[in-house]
């Protein structure tokens, strides 16, 4: 029950929203909605804990670990990101006259996003990740000048263009399924115990497709080119949910379908992953050192993360898969205060190119500090939580004898590492230009960056209890055990 | 055995005695769809009638090749419907004198004459019209070949007759992706070779836009009559092997009985009756084509028939 | 051995597949916008009589309701909405811009086709049903030459149907190989389907309102520069 009140509050918010007496409370609504929404996930994050599986709709709506953790990132991005779009869409929007319309929409992406992965059946899975593609096209393109529509035209062409091929990768799923006798409605956890069963080689064809047409949402390399596109043209609390959790749900989809390929004796598919992994991470790292605008250079960031992830996947042991939960986990938490302290500078300075952007220390100590913070915490200093999780990927990798892709991978962190604090070096010090205007922050946007710095600086240091049963958990899920 | 070589005869006898009405029904539903009053359907026996009375002039600067012409290009469809299924179901006396490759080869070798022909008398006009016919041909030569094959492919055959009843005893291997793409291809190639729209205009009077009508500018009287019964006649062999041995193999005489033989006479003509409109609904749909997308037309028959063969074969590979 | 009946019905089906084939041929050929638009609702006509075919083999009452939804959504409502949300000059676009030519992406889109066959023929051996064995190669081919016209295509409506003819060539295959999926996620999809219509539809109205053009290639505002260390 509380599954499907947690599910279904982005959607009354949303309906509340269309309705015209109450437009005028629009933002109050969508953060009351999510706020409870967040709440409730946490409930139920404690029943999973205690029971192991909560029960929606028996078949349709079931939550295990790996469930109720993404749905615990997708709850606390979406609330905070709300939170900040207050002061930021109200005092940086051009369309001010439509925010009604917008807010609506936000509520039905995170509604889209929500059920992901409340859903037990792999067809939804796919319903849902097209209907989130949807709802973030039209955010995208929301201030509807050339740009920003440019930006949307391109990723809608791109990652609905993977639509078609990963249904039919569901298909062949689905076919690959009956085939091993398995009943008329898949789930999730139907699929783990017949995975032996199945022939391995349509198993392999239907990853191959979803991949295909899930990688193009997550961002993954060589289809990564809309990601930087929307991820600065988009208005900034958007980009905090597509980049911190918008990628992150088809990877969730792909990480589910690659562990019942896993559990296939036959379907040897990890070391791909690993290299696909590395790819797009190398990809990422030598982008970043090109940027100019710092939205684009989180953007690349996500790329980077993403490659992170599926890598730790690949590795195919407990190691890899608890790194790659925590990554999963600390890039959600993480990137969505790069954005919020993006969109911060942006307010202060209303520019998004890096060389325009000087002594923002002098400017805005608030802003500045926020920065340093989330892009040290972003490419993995010590002591943050992507340190943390990074560093027990490589290790996962080193154990399991991965040694040539770990050495890689670590090149490229550093790399990485070194292309962020390049650009961030030149934004934070040095004297402003004396012509630049200061605009006050409004008083949500420094709400968000509180709240959303907290787990940051915490997670690091201190993980409590049941965070990390629920990671392990997660953790075990994502083995298929 | 007497009969067989009996039955040929009227098979030739057929395709020489209805192609004249053939092109007479078309053009007459063609003028019909576009609200003209147009000539009777026996017009083109008319001007054959007419023709053969005229007196023949030949140029003094041509070669035999013009003056034999005339005569190849009427022998070469008679020839190629000895050999395919026209009224009967079973192979007749010639049928095995040569396969679907021999019959493009003949129909291929009038054409090759008549382009001659045109570039022998000198006059701008059939060099012009003989190189653009060249042009559709050597585009239209690789779908032929690989219709062929993929029909023969499937029916393990090169025998049009053979191929035919393969069609009519399985009906699995009719009923195929394959069927289906071969059947546009060999439409769009009839369309090509028989100067149909949208590759040509059979009843343009424009020597610039001609493809297939200029080469016969020069030809007068016999020559000319022969020229146009000869063109008519392959116009018809092409539709018999379209419907017979590809689209609907069926209804053909089963049997040596005379009387079955005669009976499907009828019944193939009414086949192509239907197959008239059908041509007639494309041609007036469809616009003349500029003279270089005609290679996109047949490129477009090229990719069907090329997809038709990948798919018989993977379905032959299948089952 | 199968009946009689049976037999007849997967030849039409088999015919069918070969018409849908065809058609998407077709999508690459023309140079049209509504020529474009044609094909592809023809298509999805010959879809939703390939699922008919099929649920009636099969007495699948969902094949059916999906045939139902695919004329209703893909034949009748995106034409219409597109029609409605998009100025004329859109639609009577005679002359598309394209990368490629039209017989080189003719042959690119055969190739496309063999690839499916080649990708497929290992994996349609587990079964016997001669409905799989035809639906999901050119299923596949479908997905595979509606993509190339979506990356070669410089026109949105061209594009738009691009993603529309994948989808139709998913669910071509879709019927034959998973004929019972739950009535549920099959009509979630359709959903979808059309929902996808509609925001590209909007998507280009806002552009042609604001940009003036939904020629692709006009938009490369956003790209990475090299980048000059002062």
């Amino acid at each position: 029950m509380a599954l499907m009140v947690t599910v279904s509050l982005p959607l009354l918010a949303a309906l509340l929203c269309w309705i015209k007496p109450f437009r005028a409370f629009a933002w109050v609504l969508t953060v009351v909605c999510l706020t409870l929404s967040f709440a409730l996930a946490i409930f139920t994050a404690s029943r999973v804990l205690a029971d192991g599986i909560v029960i929606g709709i028996a078949r349709w709506f079931e939550a295990d670990g790996l469930s109720v953790l993404v749905i615990l990132l997708v709850s606390f991005v979406c609330g905070l990101a709300a939170i900040f779009a207050g002061g930021y869409m109200h005092h940086g929007s051009q369309q001010t006259t439509r925010l009604w319309w917008f807010y609506c929409n936000y509520n039905l992406l995170a509604f889209a996003l929500i059920i992901v992965p409340a859903f037990a059946s792999p067809n939804l899975v796919w319903v849902g990740v097209e209907l989130i593609t949807l709802f973030a096209i039209l955010l995208v393109g929301f201030e509807n000048t050339p740009t920003a529509l440019e930006a949307a035209w391109k990723y809608a062409i791109l990652t609905l263009m993977g639509a078609p091929i990963s249904l039919l990768g569901f298909f062949v799923l689905y076919w690959a399924y009956h085939i091993s006798g398995g009943g008329t409605v898949e789930t999730w956890r139907g699929l783990y115990a017949a995975a032996s069963t199945m022939p391995p080689n349509l198993l392999k064809f239907s990853f191959l497709l979803v991949f295909v047409g899930f990688g193009a949402k997550v961002g993954l390399a060589p289809m990564h080119t809309w990601l930087p596109d929307a991820h600065s043209q988009a208005p900034t609390p958007i980009c905090a949910v597509l980049s911190g959790i918008k990628t992150s749900v088809p990877l969730y989809a792909i990480l589910r379908l690659l562990s019942v390929i896993l559990a296939s004796p036959e379907a040897r598919i990890g070391n791909w992953m690993v290299v696909i992994g590395l790819f797009s991470v190398g990809i990422a790292a030598f982008l970043l050192f090109q940027v100019r605008d710092y939205k684009r250079m989180f953007a690349y960031s996500t790329v980077e993360h993403m490659g992170i992830i599926l890598t730790a996947a690949g590795f195919a042991t407990r190691g890899g898969e608890s790194g790659a939960v925590a990554q999963l986990m600390n890039h959600s938490i993480t990137k969505s205060l790069c954005f919020y302290t993006a969109g911060a500078v942006l307010v202060v300075l209303g520019t998004r190119q890096i060389r325009e952007v000087r002594g923002l220390f002098r400017l805005s100590p608030f802003a500045g500090g926020a920065l340093l913070l989330c892009s040290l915490a972003i490419a993995g200093a010590p002591p943050f939580p992507i340190f943390l999780s990074e560093f027990s990927i490589l290790s996962a990798g080193l154990r399991s004898g991965h040694n040539a892709a770990v050495i890689v991978l670590a090149i490229l962190i550093v790399l990485a590492f070194i292309a962020i604090f390049l650009q961030i070096n030149r934004m934070l010090f040095g004297n402003p230009e004396p012509a630049s205007t200061r605009v006050p922050l409004p008083a949500s946007v420094k709400t968000a960056i509180l709240i959303a710095a907290a787990p940051v600086v915490v997670l690091g240091v201190y993980i409590p209890g049941p965070v990390h049963s629920l990671m392990t958990l997660a953790a075990q899920q994502l083995g298929g055990h | 055995m007497v009969r067989t070589i009996l039955y040929n005869l009227v098979q030739l006898l057929f395709v020489l005695g209805f192609a004249p009405l053939y092109s007479g029904v078309l053009s007459r539903f063609k003028e019909i769809v576009q609200s003209k009053r147009g000539p009777s359907i026996l017009q083109p026996y008319r001007d054959l009638w007419k023709l053969f009375h005229k007196d023949e002039v030949v140029s003094s600067e041509t070669t035999w090749i013009f003056r034999f012409t005339p005569f190849l290009v009427f022998i070469v469809p008679l020839f190629v419907a000895s050999l395919i299924p026209v009224l009967t179901d079973y192979p007749l006396a010639f049928a095995f004198m040569g396969d679907m490759l021999a019959g493009g080869f003949f129909l291929g070798l009038g054409g090759f004459f008549a382009a001659l022909a045109a570039v022998d008398t000198g006059n701008p006009y059939g060099p012009m019209g003989a190189s653009r016919t060249r042009m559709v041909g050597f585009l239209a030569e690789p779908v032929f070949m690989i219709v062929f094959f993929t029909v023969s492919f499937v029916a393990q055959s090169t025998i049009p007759y053979i191929v035919q009843q393969k069609w009519v005893a399985s009906p699995a291997a009719f009923f195929s992706p394959a069927h289906i793409l071969l059947l546009i291809a060999f439409l769009m190639l009839i369309l090509a070779e028989g100067g149909r729209i949208p590759v040509d205009n059979p009843t343009g009077h424009f020597e610039l836009a001609m493809i297939d009508e200029s080469k016969g500018l020069e030809f007068s009287g016999r020559g000319a009559a022969l020229m146009k019964w000869g063109g008519q006649m392959k116009f018809l062999v092409l539709t018999c092997i379209f419907l017979n041995v590809l689209l609907a193999p069926w209804g053909l005489a089963t049997d040596v009985q005379p009387g079955h033989v005669l009976l499907a006479i009828p019944l193939i003509l009414l086949k192509i009756l239907l197959f008239t409109i059908v041509l007639v609904i494309i041609e007036s749909s469809l616009a003349k084509l500029r003279l270089f997308r005609i290679s996109e037309f047949l490129g477009a028959a090229f990719i069907i028939s090329v997809a038709a063969m990948i798919a018989s074969i993977f379905s032959a590979s299948a089952a | 051995m199968a009946s009689a009946q049976t037999q007849l019905i997967e030849g039409l089906n088999a015919l069918d597949a070969g018409l849908i084939l065809l058609t998407a041929f077709g999508m690459v050929a023309t140079r049209q916008v509504q020529g474009v638009m044609r094909f592809f609702i023809v298509q999805s006509i010959f879809l939703a009589i390939s699922a008919f075919l099929i649920g009636f083999n099969r007495g699948s009452i969902h094949l059916i309701a999906l045939g139902v939804i695919t004329i209703g959504a893909k034949a009748i409502a995106i034409p219409l909405v597109l029609k409605r949300t998009l100025p004329n000059d859109l639609y009577e676009r005679r002359e598309i811009n394209q990368v490629i030519n039209i017989p080189s992406s003719l042959l690119l889109a055969l190739l496309l086709a063999i690839a499916a066959e080649f990708l497929v023929g290992p994996l349609v051996s587990v079964s016997t049903d001669p409905v799989v064995h035809v639906n999901l190669p050119i299923g596949l081919a479908g997905i595979l030459i509606g993509a190339y016209s979506l990356v070669a295509r410089r026109e949105a409506i061209p594009q738009l149907v691009g993603i529309l003819a994948m989808e139709n060539g998913a669910f071509f295959a879709g019927v034959a190989i998973a004929s019972d999926l739950p009535l549920i996620a099959e009509f979630a999809i359709a959903i979808d389907v059309i929902l996808i219509a509609v925001v590209i539809g909007v998507l280009t109205r806002d552009i042609t309102r604001t940009v003036g053009t939904t020629e692709a290639a006009t938009m490369s505002e956003l790209k990475e520069e090299p980048y000059e260390w002062r």
